[in-house]
């Protein structure tokens, strides 16, 4: 699956939106996150898959312990979906964004040479 | 009389790592990968106030005039195709150099909120709409 369908399969569930709404205010281990969800540890575990899968959320390692975070960046392509002309200029935007950073890429490792 | 047809705008920003100088010479420049004339099978392009544009892409022809060329700070044009219905809609870009990148903004308004316009319509709305509502709880 491309990553705008990973993203739509990860919001369609409310549990995973309620997720991504407490990771919203700030990072979480995952005990907390699992804490209000009426639901087996396993079950969480797997939607946080889902939601890692589609890019959504960050697993850091702090020293013994493993904080969560929410990733927004993936949600931009699901509001670009919204309006066909949203998206083709967003395409188009970051196909010449990328062009510049290619050039500034280029510029710099000539510079070390 | 006939009702004021409903139009929606739709703004796409990019912080772009060059001179607006660099930026905006590039976005009319055919050659430059990402503006929107280097995708056209076929192409007359007159970047100059009153100038025309005429972009043929996948047989859907778009045609436009150049009513605004301010170099570097600022371009507009009006765009029409079968996707606005025929309709004059207008697109803005504007270039705000911030040190050594430029804030690349791009509004095109005008467009007709029809369905063929909105392409995967309410039901991606609505999804949003939720999500929205489930964020702010």
């Amino acid at each position: 699956m491309d990553q705008l369908s990973d993203v739509l399969t990860a919001i369609s569930h409310p549990t995973r939106r309620a997720i991504i709404g407490q990771l919203a205010a700030g990072p979480a281990r995952f005990t907390d996150i699992a804490k209000p969800f009426d639901t087996a540890l396993n079950s969480v575990t797997k939607h946080l898959k889902v939601l890692e899968r589609a890019g959504l959320i960050r697993r850091k390692k702090q020293g013994r312990e493993v904080l969560i975070s929410f990733q927004a960046k993936p949600l931009r392509q699901v509001a670009g979906w919204v309006h066909e002309y949203e998206r083709f200029w967003n395409e188009r935007l970051d196909q010449f964004e990328q062009h510049f950073m290619n050039q500034k890429e280029r510029r710099e490792k000539e510079k070390k040479k | 009389m006939t009702e004021p047809k409903k139009t929606i705008e739709v703004k796409v920003e990019r912080t772009i790592p060059a001179p607006a100088v660099e930026v905006f010479d590039a976005w009319l420049n055919p050659k430059t990968p990402g503006n929107p004339w280097s995708m056209a099978e076929k192409l007359l392009l007159t970047p100059e106030v009153d100038g025309f544009f005429y972009w043929l892409i996948q047989d859907t022809a778009h045609y436009g005039r150049f009513t605004e060329v301010r170099r570097p700070s600022r371009v507009q044009h009006t765009w029409m195709s079968r996707n606005t219905s025929g309709e004059e809609s207008t697109v803005t870009v504007t270039f705000l150099e911030k040190g050594e990148e430029t804030l690349m903004t791009l509004v095109h308004s005008g467009l007709p909120d029809t369905d063929g316009g909105r392409g995967h319509g309410k039901g991606w709305n609505f999804l949003l709409d939720n999500f929205t509502k489930q964020l702010s709880q």
